[in-house]
This record gives structure tokens, C-alpha cells and sequence, in this order.
């Protein structure tokens, strides 16, 4: 069963700063089906953060402002409605965990009213009805002795733990979507497998779609089912896990792979690494933001933007080298099966 | 002609946080490193990782144990030997927006070093070996006079680099050097100092906790926990062959940037957190975590004891056969 619970279309949102336009979304588009999990990776400054917040209307304007395109939630129209509206949205139907979670969470508040306050803004709900939710929502994230830990302040608490309330909060009232910016960059592996475990767990048993947003490419083949590589505010590629993973397009989605290590490589090999940096978004080039960086740019790539291709069912990528007219290339990426046999430390 | 080029003995480091609360940030460890080698240090934050660093470069002096750098005890030595010494031993750190001084320039900020030890006669010169570092790690002179909030992330830390480097120095500690980076650039700065190693024939001690840069950089692999070393070994047999319950689990709960081995794969996580280490329990520091303790781990701090080829582990169970 699919069914689109958000759909994002041509996406284009800016910032007016004092030294003039930051193009940070340049025409965004993607969806995520129920219960379904979806991740954005690309560098920082690529837009990950702002598509998400603008879809939240978490971005201040000014200085942002929605330049264009359409954001749908079941099917509505929510691009104009309402802040009023969109009030009503937030928290109950979508929701959003940080990455930083020592930040995020007010020091001055008991950890049972900081997650309280979102189920008694949206329903009507007896304060004693409230405090049971809130410690069922605990014991659902894996947090031992809920009822001791309500009357709590965050300081009290490990990152883990602080994130573990941060995602209870987000689910106080069953939203249907849950936008996760970098929930784990701060936290150790050890922790970081612990929190993606309860994600899971909860993508299962709410049917909730999950959107992740992360830099970090084990996380993603652990978590996502689908992926959307993004660059200079475009979505450059999107497809299955296993697309991205086994049968990539774009030189960038190539590049971005095969600087991770891959099993077995000793440091005799140099690592593959994407030359440069990212463009600036004050004056985004005409034609493809990686046209600086790749190496297999054409004469084709400085002027003119790719259209994005349809490479698979589900699988979607923007580059000139998909074109027929274009030259054969075998890219050089890095086979990354890990093999059944070697044991237990294979990493 | 494999010589050690720094060992740490018995160290420790207790800080007094209150009356008769002592947090053991490091218990009682003891390693060495060939000179040329990397040795990569892992663990959770909060085991005592950047401690044991900070203890190599003296910001910290331990409360027992030595630190032998060349054979020296760097801690016992007077001002001015203690200079020499300095000069050997250099640090980078994680955060490259933090650890460089905003209101300097480039030049002033990899001079600095210079000007301390005298290692240059005349201005000229000094500028030479400045541009010479930037060089080096790959900026160009045209950023000498530049501030570092006119850098990226990665350039930044290439000018925490090119500081530690402009006093010649033989062994480096690199804290987290690349955790606050992008994973492209990440790989560049890691490509950086391999090919500075081989260039300057320096030594590394590289503290981490993506597991996947510590495999494919070091040589040989040490992990601890919460202050105490619990496995030492070559690391590819490490991440091969993990005898620890520890490691084992620190290397269940990497994510591998592989979706079918993710799928196909059970994965056995470590439940609960680190303890505090204030006041920690007798016995192995593990074993509150630990689904294999019995109950001598309870009452009896394992030793490092060689499990085979080198392969040291701090572990009762691992070396039942000894009960």
C-alpha cells in the first residue's frame, strides 16, 4: 500500500541576507509514503536542513522566503495555508527531532511537562491523562523507570537519553510524519545504534514515515529505504537504498560512496576524494552545480542544467551522462560487499 | 628496526571533584608506539580518550605513571629540556572553528610556534617556513594574511596542521582530527596526514570514534573503556577477530555502508550506557554491561594479558582457561 502522505514539488526557497540572495533550495522535489523511511544525505550547506524546515515552516521570514513550488500533505495543498494552520499541523501531524539534543531541550522544565505541553496544545486532556501518556511515551523510546524520570530536568540526563526524550516529545501526539534532522551526530555508536533501533521500532508500530536527514552513509544503508542525494539545494539523485548503493549515476552520488572506507582498503591506497568545494549559492552556476568538481564534466554540463532521467522504477537522477548522446563511462566505484564469510568485525 | 618512539606507563589521571568523589578519568594504562606507526585509540566518549592525549602533550600531569617520550620522562624534566621536548610533540584538535584563534592571521597563528622556540633567525625566513608549511598541507601562500573564519571547515583544519607541524615536530596527537568534518573532506584531510607520515616519517597517535577511519588508518588499534584499556591488538586482526565483549559490541553497532550486509545482518547491540566513572565499582568496569559476566568480573579488575599473537585483551573471559 502506497499512499503519498507528503508530497514536496519544485521546492525553491531563499534567504535575503545583507550581501544579497542565498539560493539555498533550487527547485526540490520529493515524497515519502506512509510508514515509510526516507533519507537525505549530502555535505553541510547543501540544503538538507532548510528543505526540512521550510517544509515545517521553521525557517524565519525574513530573511527566508518561499520562492516557489508546492508542498502537499495527504493530498492538501499546505504551502499557503495558514501560520494558524500550519500550528495545528506541527507537533500533531508532523514533528521534528534535532540534531543536537543538549540544545534543544529547555534546562528550566521537567522532562514530563516538556513532553505534556505538545499533547495538551493539541487535545483536551486531563493533566493526570497527560502525565500517563507521557510516561507511556518513555517507556516506548526505551527510557527504565518512566515514572521516576517525568519529574526530571535534562541535565540529569546522558545525550542518549536526552534524545530519547527529544524523539518521545516528537511523537507525543502520533504524527504521521517525523522529520529527523542528524539525530545521531552527537552521540556515540554505541548510542547512535541504540536511537536508530527505537526509530525502527516505531516506523513499525505507527506507521509513521521517517525522513532522515544525516551525512553519514552506514546510517543510511541501516535505516532508509529510499535516498535522496542532495547538492547545492537539488536533489541530484534519488532512488531504492539499493540503487544508490549497488547501481549509482551521478558522479557525485560516486564520489560522496567511495569516500567512506571500504572493507579490506589499507591506507597504501589513496582514498578517493571530490576535489574543491561546493558552489556558492549566491550565484549558483547556470548550468550543473557539480560541473566544478566532477571529472566527468562535458561541454554540455557548464550551460546548461541536466533534466532529471528516469533510470528504474523509483530510481531518478539529473546528469548529462545519462543523455545517448553522451560518452560511455564506467565509473570508478568502489565494490562495497562485505562478503558473509569474514567474521564478525567486517566493518 | 621496529623503536619506540613514546610509552606511557601506568598511567593515571584522577581529578578530585568534590570530597571523596574522585572521577577516574584514567586507570591504570599502559602502551607504547614504534616509531613511524599509527596507533589509533578508540572508544565512547567519556572513557578517557582526549585525557590520555592531553597527558602525552603535558596540558595534563598524571597522578602516577610516566609518560617516556624517546625514553624521557617528559613530566620530570626542567623548563628548559621540557621546551626541547615540546617541540616533538605536537597536537591536533577536533574542532576547527574553536582551536584557532579568530583575531589572528594565518601567519601569526602558524608562526606562533616558531617565534616560541626560535627556530628562525630572520623575518624572511620565518615567512619562508610559514609558506613553506601552507604549502605543505596543501593552502597556498596568498593565505597567510587571511583569517580563519575566511576558511571552510577542512581548510581550517589544515591550517591546525600546518601549526603543528612548523616546529618539526616527530609525533602527533590527533584528537578527533576529523569528526567535525564532512565525510568528502574528511577523506582528504586523512589522505593529508598518511601522506605527511610518509613524507616527515612521523608517528601518529590518532583518537577516534568512527571505527571505519581507524581501520584504514592505523597500524595497530587500542580500545578503552571507560578509563581502562580493555583490548590492544594489529588492527586488522582486531576488527577481524574481536575478543572483548566490548570491542565486539562497539563494532555490532558501526553501520556499514552497505545496505545488503545491513539487511542481511544480526545485529547484537550493547544495552544501557557507560557508568559514571566517579567512584567506579571494583572489578571489571565492564561488567555492568557485560552479558557474559560472571562473578569474578565483579570482584576482580582484569589484566591485559597477551591472548595469542600479540593480541592482548583485558577480559576473565576470554582467558577462562587460567581460572
Amino acid at each position: 500500500m502506497t499512499e503519498k502522505i507528503l508530497e514536496v514539488k519544485d521546492l525553491e526557497f531563499s534567504f535575503d541576507t545583507y550581501a544579497g540572495e542565498v539560493h539555498a533550495i533550487r527547485g526540490v522535489s520529493f515524497h515519502i509514503n506512509r510508514s515509510e523511511s526516507l533519507a537525505i544525505v549530502g555535505e553541510s550547506g547543501c540544503g538538507k536542513s532548510v528543505t526540512v524546515q521550510s517544509i515545517m515552516r521553521l525557517v524565519p521570514t525574513p530573511p527566508g522566503r518561499l520562492k516557489g513550488g508546492k508542498i502537499f500533505y495527504c493530498g492538501k495543498d499546505i504551502t499557503n495555508c495558514s501560520d494558524r494552520q500550519m500550528e495545528k499541523l506541527r507537533g500533531k501531524e508532523m514533528s521534528m527531532i534535532f540534531q543536537d539534543p543538549m540544545t534543544s531541550l529547555n534546562p528550566t522544565m521537567r522532562i514530563g511537562r516538556q513532553i505534556s505541553e505538545g499533547i495538551k496544545k493539541h487535545e483536551k486532556i486531563s493533566p493526570d491523562e497527560a502525565r500517563k501518556r507521557s510516561i507511556s511515551l518513555l517507556k516506548e523510546v526505551g527510557i527504565s523507570d518512566p515514572e521516576r524520570n517525568i519529574i526530571r530536568y535534562p541535565h540529569m540526563y546522558s545525550g542518549g537519553m536526552r534524545q530519547r526524550v527529544m524523539i518521545a516529545i516528537a511523537l507525543a501526539c502520533n504524527p504521521k510524519i517525523l522529520f529527523a534532522d542528524e539525530p545521531t551526530t552527537s552521540l556515540d555508536v554505541t548510542t547512535q545504534a541504540q536511537i536508530l533501533e527505537v526509530m525502527n521500532h516505531l516506523k513499525q508500530e505507527f506507521e509513521m514515515a521517517i525522513v532522515l536527514i544525516t551525512h553519514n552513509l552506514g546510517i543510511v544503508a541501516r535505516f532508509a529505504e529510499r535516498i535522496s542525494v542532495m547538492y547545492a539545494g537539488k536533489i541530484v539523485e534519488t532512488g531504492k537504498t539499493n540503487d544508490i548503493f549497488y547501481d549509482p549515476r551521478h558522479p557525485y552520488t560516486w564520489g560522496l560512496l567511495n569516500s567512506v572506507p571500504a572493507v579490506g582498503k589499507k591506507r597504501t591506497e589513496k582514498l578517493p576524494t571530490i576535489t574543491g568545494t561546493p558552489p556558492d549559492l549566491f550565484m549558483p552556476p547556470k548550468g550543473c552545480a557539480f560541473y566544478n568538481r566532477c571529472e566527468y564534466r562535458m561541454k554540455v554540463c557548464k550551460e546548461n542544467d541536466p533534466p532529471e532521467r528516469k533510470i528504474g522504477e523509483e530510481h531518478y537522477a539529473s546528469c548529462w551522462l545519462l543523455d545517448e548522446r553522451a560518452p560511455g563511462i564506467k565509473p570508478y566505484v568502489v565494490k562495497r560487499h562485505a562478503g558473509e564469510g569474514s567474521g564478525k568485525g567486517v566493518m | 628496526m621496529s623503536q619506540t618512539i613514546l610509552e606511557v606507563k601506568n598511567l593515571k589521571k584522577y581529578f578530585n571533584i568534590s570530597k571523596g568523589q574522585v572521577l577516574k578519568a584514567v586507570d591504570n594504562i599502559s602502551f607504547s608506539i614504534d616509531r613511524g606507526k599509527i596507533l589509533g585509540m578508540v572508544g565512547e566518549s567519556g572513557c578517557g580518550k582526549t585525557t590520555v592525549g592531553r597527558t602525552i602533550v603535558h596540558l595534563y600531569n598524571p597522578d602516577e605513571g610516566e609518560v617516556l617520550f624517546n625514553g624521557v620522562n617528559i613530566h620530570e624534566l626542567n623548563n628548559k629540556k621540557y621546551r626541547q621536548i615540546t617541540k616533538k610533540i605536537q597536537m591536533i584538535f577536533q574542532d576547527p572553528y574553536a582551536s584557532l584563534d579568530p583575531r589572528k592571521t594565518v601567519s601569526a597563528i602558524v608562526g606562533e610556534g616558531i617565534d616560541i622556540h626560535k627556530l628562525c633567525r630572520s623575518k624572511t625566513e620565518r615567512m619562508e617556513r610559514i609558506y613553506e608549511m601552507l604549502e605543505m598541507v596543501g593552502l597556498n601562500r596568498e593565505h597567510a594574511n587571511r583569517f580563519p573564519h575566511e576558511f571552510s571547515g577542512g581548510q581550517r583544519q589544515r591550517i591546525g596542521i600546518a601549526r603543528a607541524l612548523a616546529v618539526g615536530p616527530e609525533f602527533l596527537v590527533c584528537d578527533e582530527a576529523i569528526s567535525a568534518l564532512d565525510v568528502s573532506i574528511q577523506a582528504q584531510i586523512i589522505n593529508l596526514l598518511i601522506d605527511l607520515q610518509k613524507r616527515l616519517n612521523l608517528t601518529y597517535l590518532f583518537i577516534a570514534h568512527d571505527l571505519s577511519m581507524i581501520r584504514y588508518i592505523s597500524d595497530d588499534t587500542i580500545v578503552m573503556y571507560l578509563g581502562t584499556l580493555v583490548e590492544k591488538s594489529e588492527t586488522e586482526e582486531l576488527f577481524e577477530n574481536p575478543l572483548h565483549p566490548y570491542t565486539v559490541g562497539l563494532l555490532e553497532a558501526v553501520p556499514i555502508a552497505d545496505p545488503d550486509y545491513e539487511k542481511n545482518h544480526k545485529h547484537d547491540l550493547l544495552s544501557g550506557e557507560v557508568p559514571s566513572p566517579i567512584n567506579p565499582a571494583p572489578g571489571c568496569r565492564f561488567s555492568s554491561r557485560c552479558k557474559f559476566a560472571k562473578e569474578i568480573c565483579r570482584n576482580e579488575t582484569p589484566v591485559l594479558k597477551d591472548a595469542g599473537g600479540g593480541h592482548m585483551v583485558a577480559c576473565h573471559t576470554v582467558h577462562r582457561e587460567e581460572w
